[in-house]
């Protein structure tokens, strides 16, 4: 028996490093193409292969496009700037619905979920006007604001908190912890698997935005990185510059891919250590 | 729960910074920009802006880029519904009369006659063919900014390699079959057209016109001329291309993958647009050579680009910025330089008798052939839902591309879905009778 589940062990991970290898291939090729020099239309555009002397040509021309620093900070304030208040008011909707009793609490809550039903390009113009009456259009903060309340995340967080046994609570009750206190120090530690995978969602989503952001945004020096991105990409009357395109590419993901991967441990633990398990 | 805390902080520390700025005394105006060609010209443009504002005082202009021209249409009319108009965009030419049919758009008539002229003498140095776009009912609504049309590119390496003349390219439909099919190899395609959404209609317009055709009626937003002999043989001609003559790739091919394959040495020949001859030029390593569009029946070619309209909404004061700020980037010298930096040709005739022009047109032929080619090109498709009415012939033709449609049954199913698209508009003008 044991050379087989020796096969099976070796045929299983042969499996894993194909398919590895095939979800990989546009990260390898966009790092591959970022470094070619002079990608417009070589021979070996397409080639995974580096069979070239490397040249950071492509970066230098995507900087010279726009001002990539700004977008940098601009995504970043636009992004964690959401995070923040989000959390904040997640974790307050989620509390309320999950221990606090008040009449109509079930029917809200599913009028808060059908929100999620809702396309977001619907909602451009009605949201469009609220940000312009409220003085925040072409700011960051007009950005922001549509997302401060997030109907995922109450939900995300009803749940988990609901997923909690009542005794943590009560035991701190018991001391004479108000319910805030009892929020802050017993259920939200214990929630921690849940605002951290929300985080994940919610930072990459509004990362990657475009439509939104381009929709308040007007000057240059508000602009994100998306905005910047999009100005290779949407080139159609032009050629496409594949290397820059590229280039840009990797400038916009690298910072979310470098956090992941600096803490992909801590995110993992954080399942792992929250107390409760299954 | 630290970071939670610092995340809080960081961003109430940074709000107050990100509120709009207090309004100046100045007129503010919006201008948007879509940029289709290169994002080297949203710096450009940016810099055009500036040296504006700086050049005066009482107008201060915020240019925004805006993605694609689709992008800035949506982006546009958010923010006039919004209450936001922006005074001046850069509009895809064939969106005019959409907009205009929308209520979304100004006449600029007014503005001329304040100026005390004419919309003729307003006109008389803009080329003939980019005027229709310009006008709905008989009023101007735009002012054309940049403008195209479609080129044929070849090969000259591959033309010798073929024993074919590189100084003698295809002009009929007829040569063109013959010369592609000299040149296709096992890898290599002796002809290509860009496919994608809104390149396609446009290629198709320019093959209808070049069998005689009109595509859409010049004069009235509720008629295209899909299910037509000229529309039928173009349809007919792009799919004997792929399956009949074997000289073009089977499926969709995109615009940037077209001159991908192009400048790779991939395909020999292809229809693409002028504004990409400064894109060929910097990055072709073969010599290569345009031409224009080949003819089945006529010489003809539809235009594309933008022009610059301004939106409803706006105050007196935010007009009158508009209008003149408009007027500037479309003077001589701007629209002059900016053909220069972006390959488009300028719809003004008089950047070409200044010394800079001539001098450019000497050092790159390429840039002549797009200009002779002028006196055949025709408007642009434009009707109500542009988009939409597009859309309907494209899906047709990319199902002929993909083998799954003959062009007869495509161009008959293109027909049925425009005129349902274009229904509410022709009921309520031109079948609304007494």
């Amino acid at each position: 028996m044991r050379p087989d589940v020796k096969r099976t062990g070796l045929v299983v991970a042969l499996l894993m490093a194909i398919t590895t290898f095939l979800w990989s291939t546009p990260f390898l090729w966009t790092l591959v193409a970022s470094f070619r020099p002079e990608t417009a239309g070589g021979i070996g555009m397409a080639s995974l292969v580096p069979d070239f002397t490397p040249t950071v040509e492509n970066f230098r021309n995507a900087f010279e496009s726009g001002d990539f620093v700004v977008y940098y900070i601009n995504t970043a304030i636009v992004a964690f700037g959401i995070l923040a208040v989000q959390i904040v008011t997640i974790s307050l909707a989620g509390y309320a619905f999950a221990r606090l009793s008040f009449p109509g609490r079930e029917l809200i809550f599913y009028v808060f979920l059908l929100q999620l039903m809702l396309v977001p390009p619907i909602l451009i113009v009605p949201n469009l006007r609220t940000i312009v009456d409220l003085g925040l259009y072409g700011s960051l903060l007009g950005v922001m604001a549509p997302y401060f309340a997030s109907a995922f995340g109450t939900f995300l967080m009803r749940q988990t908190f609901r997923q909690i046994p009542r005794d943590f609570e009560e035991a701190a009750v018991i001391d004479g912890a108000h319910w805030w206190q009892s929020l802050w120090h017993v259920l939200l530690p214990m929630a921690k698997p849940g605002l951290v995978a929300f985080s994940l969602v919610s930072l990459m989503a509004h990362w990657n935005e475009f439509l939104w952001p381009l929709m308040v945004l007007n000057e240059p020096r508000t602009h994100t990185l998306t905005i910047g991105l999009a100005m290779f990409a949407l080139s159609t009357e032009g050629g496409r510059e594949w290397g820059l395109l590229a280039a840009g590419t990797l400038l916009v993901m690298a910072p979310l891919l470098l956090l992941f991967a600096i803490f992909q441990r801590q995110f993992i633990n954080s399942f792992m250590f929250s107390g409760l398990k299954g | 729960m630290r970071w939670i805390k610092s995340l809080a902080a960081a961003a109430i520390a940074l709000t107050p910074a990100l509120a709009p700025n207090a309004t100046w005394a100045q007129t503010k105006i919006d201008f948007f920009f879509p940029v289709p060609v290169d994002g080297k010209l949203a710096r450009e443009m940016t810099r055009l802006v500036k040296v504006y504002n700086d050049s005066q005082k009482e107008v201060a202009v915020t240019a925004a880029y805006t993605g694609s021209y689709d992008d800035t249409k949506l982006k546009a009319q958010a923010a006039a519904n919004a209450g936001k108009p922006p005074a001046v965009v850069l509009m895809s030419a064939n969106f005019v009369l959409d907009l205009k049919l929308a209520g979304d758009i100004v006449s600029l008539e007014p503005m001329l006659k304040a100026d005390g002229t004419t919309r003729a003498k307003f006109l008389d140095d803009f080329w003939p063919a980019v005027q229709p776009n310009a006008i709905v009912d008989g009023e101007l609504y735009a002012i054309p900014y940049q403008n195209s049309t479609p080129l044929l590119y070849y090969n000259k390496e591959h033309f010798k390699e073929a024993g074919l003349d590189p100084e003698k390219p295809p002009q009929t439909w007829a040569q063109l079959v013959d010369a592609a099919k000299k040149l296709t190899k096992p890898d290599r395609m002796g002809f290509g057209l860009p496919e994608g959404y809104d390149y396609m209609g446009w290629i198709m317009e320019a093959l209808s016109m070049s069998n005689g055709g009109r595509y859409f009626n010049e004069e009235y937003g509720g008629e295209v001329y899909y299910d037509t002999p000229s529309m039928l043989g173009a349809a007919q001609f792009v799919e004997d291309l792929v399956f009949k003559h074997k000289v073009m790739t089977q499926g969709v091919v995109e615009g940037p993958a077209l001159s991908t394959n192009f400048l790779a040495g991939k395909v020999s020949m292809m229809l693409l647009s002028t504004g990409s001859l400064s894109f060929v030029r910097e990055n072709m390593k073969q010599p290569f050579g345009v031409a224009f569009v080949p003819k089945n029946v006529r010489n003809a070619v539809p235009i594309g680009g933008g022009s610059l309209v301004m939106f409803k909404g706006l105050n007196d004061e935010q007009k009158a910025a508009g209008w003149k700020f408009a007027k500037w980037l479309s003077s001589t010298e701007n629209l002059g330089a900016w053909s220069r930096f972006t390959g488009y040709f300028s719809p003004r005739k008089s950047p070409y008798d200044t010394p800079e022009m001539k001098d450019f047109m000497a050092k790159n032929p390429e840039a002549k052939v797009a200009l002779d080619q002028l006196p055949y090109a025709k408007p642009w498709f434009a009707t109500y839902q542009t988009v939409a009415v597009r859309k309907a012939l494209e899906d047709e033709i990319q199902a002929v591309l993909n083998g799954k449609k003959k062009a007869p049954q495509a161009v008959k199913d293109a027909q049925k879905s425009a005129d349902a698209l274009m229904k509410p508009y022709v009921d309520q003008t031109a079948l609304k009778l007494p």
